[in-house]
């Protein structure tokens, strides 16, 4: 449900069924719910089956790459002879994605389930559940989760433990996990190799996201079939979302709709439209990495993978950030490109420095000092951080700053023309 | 069994590399230097510093040449215009920040920032003066290395070699995104016994070597292809001269001994190369002096005092002179009863633990094996007590020497020590920094070494000395190369048959006869 | 330097009192057992060292070293990486204000200016004169529908706003 909203009726409630409920944190309340028999059924299940009817089911990884997860789970070896690791990507720290919290501190155990399967269907006998430092509340319920759980014995074999971050966005990134639980500063490796042949502790290794899954016991219980049933649009984008929608809306909140839905009535209809007297300037599908839509383009997309593409931004964590009339937009870039220089890990030259720059480049301008030179040679920049560093948060701070000059340039000429007022001083 | 080889074309260049070989390594087989900073073939690759950015047909996005493997029919192009641009764009960065410090930079002249830049960066900067650049102070690592943390590029060499190759994991980098420097714990200071090499390694003038701080400028210095005599190791190194005075000591690669490296030791240890203290003309004894006179008296003087004693003979050398030299010693005493000895100051090995038979050794003297080889002992008291009784005993840049001889005493040596007034006849030679001449490492590898620098005065090398007295005593012509003293050794010694200056090259070869170790 | 050795006499430092002994080190042995490597638990060894100390300072780390096998340097650049990790002391509670854009245009900013001012603070990352309150700003904090979100020490509180701030630094008080 659109939590801490009732669940609206376009909504199709699948993994957002319990939020809310105190009863469904508990391993007892998680089994009155019907918790724990796809696990049950799993591990009792050939791993090879597994992962075909993950593949089936046209699950894609919803923490932002969107890659296809029994594709992704059949990288493993087939033929086990090293321990192999399941890593729960729970770092969720991308700008206007609150999702996986929501799944952690409501449905703990569904993850915990989720997990379980995962790590029987790549032959993985331990599970780490990289929890950001900051997330306080669904570490209490995981904990709890796991230690009732535990006492259950619903897991067989199959070790899970939770690992705290400590405050670093590019932890997110998989690899980069993999250095945190190994006890390293949080650095994104060269691929290759890649970690299902070379990954945590240099052994075969998957990452998955939280959401992700989440949605694995539902497509055990339900079939494939069903959850390819679950979409509106394209063929290639399957089962249901959820949606972190936050901004300038009136209900800010998470709304589990099926692939293809319109954005337009996601943001007007569910959350409740603008406050009053705004209309929406821009939003950003997909979390702060992908490029902002403005308001025609926002009205007219669908969103599953292809569908935001064709609209020239990505679904990416499906973090909809909502920007109405009020805002600054230079501003707001600005914030996104220092957001980005913070995070930075310093490995890459055009990440390192770039992002910083960037950021300086943009404050001056909203110091107005800044010339039209400045736009093309943020652009310029821009061009330089993207597709050539070992990951892509150097991509992630150009995205904003080069839809946002394309599509709001006027506010940039603005301040450098000094027909707007300085918000910041030099 | 050959590795399987993969066709490949770099710029156009077909070149055939094993299996496995990088796309930047290939390219050096097709002369194609790509730039960068973090690669280094000594170390890990890290693939951060994305300067060695190429073009790939078929590849979608540009590829860092440091981590790509060459591939059947791969088409590598360094000078695409998207790699050129990505390049640049990579020099721009790193200059936004790093100081215009050239002309109080120490790397200046061997600064890679500075030759990529000259070569393919921009001419003027787009970062705004109003911005100010990154600051922090100098910091003093340890023993020799200074850390400027302004001009550093965050290559991570220095932390990967002390990770990777040192094993002791004393750097790190702190901090993170542009707020990054390279960062060091109070309890662990850069006293690694290989530390140095770091300040080598470093692209750029971040990490300094406080030995050389502010000593010569690199288009100053001429470099010479030599052999460090810290120990028995034998590293091949460069010597950096100024004005003809040794002011730097750097690895030379060589991949069968140091790889790229040499320890601190051996780096410090060039001092003495440049004393002033020398014995600059030959000495012979009037009365009860030396007195100062030409070659031609000296050696005749040295001819007929051998003639005229018995035959007992003692040769007290060092194991620091060259092979030639104790070839040509020994050769001097053909017919004598001849006990020939040598002794090595000990020390503590050092170990570079991540270079598997690399250490700097215990045996401080890098041509133990060459006088092993040549038949001097290493009884060298017992040939003291023999030298008592000898009618002949020659000492060879020995300066300790305090030996008690009823017979004729021949010092030859680059300094006149006490012990050697009471010598009938003193010799002045090169030492190795103006001589050319070869060592035998411990592990039996014949090196050559080449002349730096003038000698002092009269002073010549000490295979020449040996070749004229033995001319003089009717044991063969005299010698005019070092590479005519080494061929006449490779003819006489089972284990240098074959051997030659040419055949050696500045890279070496193992000596013939099994060598223990 | 080892753990436990003692200072020089009449040095006049204190004695450093370790942090891994009695269940802090009970905690740290079940903790290994969950990695294969020693240096995998670094991350939770630094985090019980603050859970201890309320921040990890330079001898701290030299201990964390020592027990899990690394040197002092490397777990240094560990904890300058991790913001979380504070290597200098905090005010009693510790608040962290999230103003990423998300919240930012929900008006973060007046909120990080009422904590400055609610709570004594006054300036970013300063501890207040009565030493219980430190403020600053932190990105995204995965809370955007309920801006703006604040970390007090351990608690996570949603929704904040200028006008409830009084009441969120009285609870505390």
């Amino acid at each position: 449900m659109g939590y801490p909203h009732k669940p609206h009726p376009k909504e199709t409630v699948v993994l957002s069924k319990h939020f809310g409920e105190a009863d469904a944190k508990s391993y007892k309340g998680w089994v009155k719910r019907g918790g724990y028999r796809a696990l049950e059924r799993a591990l009792a299940t050939e791993p090879a089956k597994l992962i075909e009817t993950v593949k089936e089911s046209g699950l894609r990884g919803r923490g932002g790459a969107g890659f296809p997860t029994g594709l992704k789970w059949s990288f493993m070896p087939r033929e086990k002879k090293k321990p192999h690791y399941l890593c729960v990507n729970a770092d969720e720290s991308e700008p206007g994605t609150f999702k996986d919290r929501e799944i952690m501190r409501w449905t703990p155990h569904a993850l915990l389930e989720g997990t379980a399967i995962a790590a029987h269907a790549i032959q993985a006998e331990v599970a780490y559940i990289y929890i950001r430092g900051e997330f306080t509340e669904p570490w209490a319920a995981m904990e709890k989760a796991l230690t009732e759980a535990r006492a259950a014995k619903v897991f067989g074999d199959i070790q899970i433990y939770l690992h705290r971050g400590a405050g670093a966005y590019i932890c997110g990134e998989e690899t980069a996990l993999m250095n945190s639980i190994e006890g390293k500063r949080g650095n994104p490796r060269i691929k290759p190799p890649f970690p299902a042949a070379a990954g945590l502790f240099g052994l075969p290794t998957t990452i998955n996201n939280v959401e992700t899954l989440a949605a694995v016991p539902h497509i055990l219980t339900n079939g494939a079939a069903w959850y390819k049933g679950l979409s509106l649009s394209s063929p290639k984008s399957t089962g249901t979302k959820l949606f972190s929608v936050c901004g300038h809306v009136q209900q800010p909140g998470n709304y589990e709709v099926t692939m293809g839905f319109p954005l337009k009535d996601l943001v007007y209809e569910l959350c409740g439209g603008m406050r009053p007297g705004r209309t929406l300037k821009a939003c950003i599908p997909g979390g702060s990495s992908v490029p902002i839509l403005d308001r025609a383009e926002t009205e007219s997309c669908l969103l599953d993978y292809e569908g935001v593409v064709e609209r020239g931004s990505m679904l990416g964590s499906g973090g909809v950030i909502v920007f109405d009339d009020s805002t600054d937009m230079v501003y707001q870039i600005m914030r996104l490109a220092r957001f980005y220089a913070h995070e930075s890990c310093a490995q890459c030259t055009q990440c390192r420095e770039g992002t910083a720059w960037t950021t300086k480049i943009l404050e001056r301008i909203l110091a107005g000092q800044g010339t039209l030179a400045d736009l093309d040679l943020l652009l310029d920049l821009s061009e330089n951080m993207t597709g050539k560093t070992i990951c892509v948060l150097s991509d992630s701070c150009a995205a904003p700053v080069v839809s946002g000059i394309k599509k709001f340039k006027s506010e940039f000429e603005a301040y450098i023309a000094g027909r707007r007022k300085p918000v910041m001083v030099a | 069994m050959p590795d399987e080889l993969v066709s490949l074309t770099i710029d156009g260049v077909p070149v055939r590399v094993p299996k496995g070989t990088l796309v930047i390594e290939a390219a050096k087989q097709a002369g194609v230097l790509v730039p960068h900073y973090c690669y280094h073939p000594g170390l890990p690759v890290a693939g951060l510093c994305r300067m060695c950015l190429v073009e790939i047909e078929q590849a979608p996005k540009l590829q860092i040449a440091c981590a790509t493997q060459v591939a059947e029919g791969m088409a590598v192009h360094t000078q695409a215009q998207a790699a050129k641009a990505a390049r640049r764009g990579v020099l721009e960065l790193l200059l936004i920040n790093h100081p215009l410090d050239c002309p109080i930079c120490d790397q200046a002249g061997e600064c890679e920032l500075q030759d990529f830049t000259f070569q393919e960066g921009r001419s003027a900067t787009r970062y705004s003066p109003d911005y100010a650049k990154r600051f922090n102070p100098v910091e003093d690592f340890g023993p020799d290395v200074l850390y400027v943390p302004n001009r550093c590029i965050l290559c991570t060499r220095c932390v990967r070699f002390m990770e990777d190759v040192a094993k002791e994991p004393v750097l790190n980098v702190s901090e993170r995104g542009d707020r990054a420097y390279i960062g060091i714990h109070a309890e662990g200071r850069l006293d690694h016994p290989w530390a140095g090499n770091v300040v080598d390694l470093c692209p750029v003038g971040s990490l300094l070597s406080k030995d050389f701080l502010h000593k010569a400028r690199a288009w100053e210095l001429d470099k010479t292809a030599s052999i460090c005599t810290g120990c028995s190791q034998g590293c091949n190194v460069a010597l950096d001269t100024r004005d003809n005075v040794v002011v730097r000591v750097r690895p030379r690669s060589n991949l069968e001994v140091n790889r790229y490296f040499i320890c601190d030791h051996g780096r410090m240890n060039y001092r003495w190369m440049n004393r002033g203290d020398r014995i600059e003309a030959p000495l012979v004894r009037r009365g009860n002096e030396l007195h100062a006179t030409d070659w031609d008296e000296a050696v005749a003087r040295v001819a007929t005092l051998v003639r005229g004693a018995g035959s007992r003979a003692v040769a007290l050398v060092s194991a620091k002179v060259s092979t030639e030299a104790l070839f040509l010693a020994r050769e001097l005493f053909r017919g004598h009863e001849w006990t020939g000895a040598f002794q090595v100051v000990m020390g503590e090995e050092a170990p570079l633990a991540g270079v598997p038979g690399l250490a700097l050794r215990a045996e401080r003297a890098p041509n133990a094996k060459g006088a092993e080889l040549l038949g001097y002992g290493r009884g060298y008291s017992a040939a003291l007590e023999a030298a008592e009784r000898a009618a002949i005993v020659l000492v060879l840049d020995e300066p300790d020497i305090a030996v008690r001889c009823e017979g004729v005493l021949i010092y030859v040596g680059t300094v006149l020590p006490e012990g050697a007034r009471d010598a009938a006849v003193v010799l002045p030679i090169a030492n190795i920094a103006e001589e050319d001449g070869t060592f035998v490492n411990r592990d039996g590898r014949v090196q050559r070494y080449s002349q730096a620098k003038p000698a002092p005065g009269m002073a010549r090398p000490a295979w020449w000395v040996f070749a004229e007295l033995g001319a003089a005593l009717g044991h063969g012509a005299p010698v005019a190369t070092a590479a005519d003293a080494f061929a006449r050794l490779a003819r006489s010694v089972d284990a240098f048959r074959g051997m030659g200056y040419e055949r050696l090259g500045f890279g070496g070869r193992p000596a013939a006869a099994p060598v223990g170790v | 330097m080892s753990v436990g050795a003692q200072p020089p006499p009449g040095a006049g430092i204190e004695e450093y009192r370790p942090v891994f002994a009695d269940k802090t080190l009970e905690r740290l042995n079940e903790i290994l057992t969950r990695y294969p490597t020693r240096q995998a638990a670094l991350l939770p060894a630094l985090w019980l060292v603050q859970e201890a100390r309320g921040w990890i300072s330079d001898r701290n780390m030299a201990e964390v070293a020592e027990v899990l096998g690394l040197t002092p340097a490397y777990v240094k650049g560990v904890v300058t990486f991790y913001t979380m990790y504070h290597q200098h002391p905090v005010g009693k509670h510790f608040v962290q204000v999230c103003t990423t854009s998300p919240c930012n245009i929900c008006g973060a900013e007046a909120v990080v200016r009422a904590l400055l001012d609610a709570t004594g603070a006054k300036e970013l990352g300063a501890t207040s004169p009565d030493g219980k309150w430190t403020v600053v700003e932190v990105e995204c904090l995965g809370a955007c529908g309920f801006a703006t979100p604040v970390l007090v020490d351990d608690d996570f509180i949603e929704s904040v706003t200028p006008e409830t701030v009084p009441q969120l630094v009285s609870r505390y008080q």
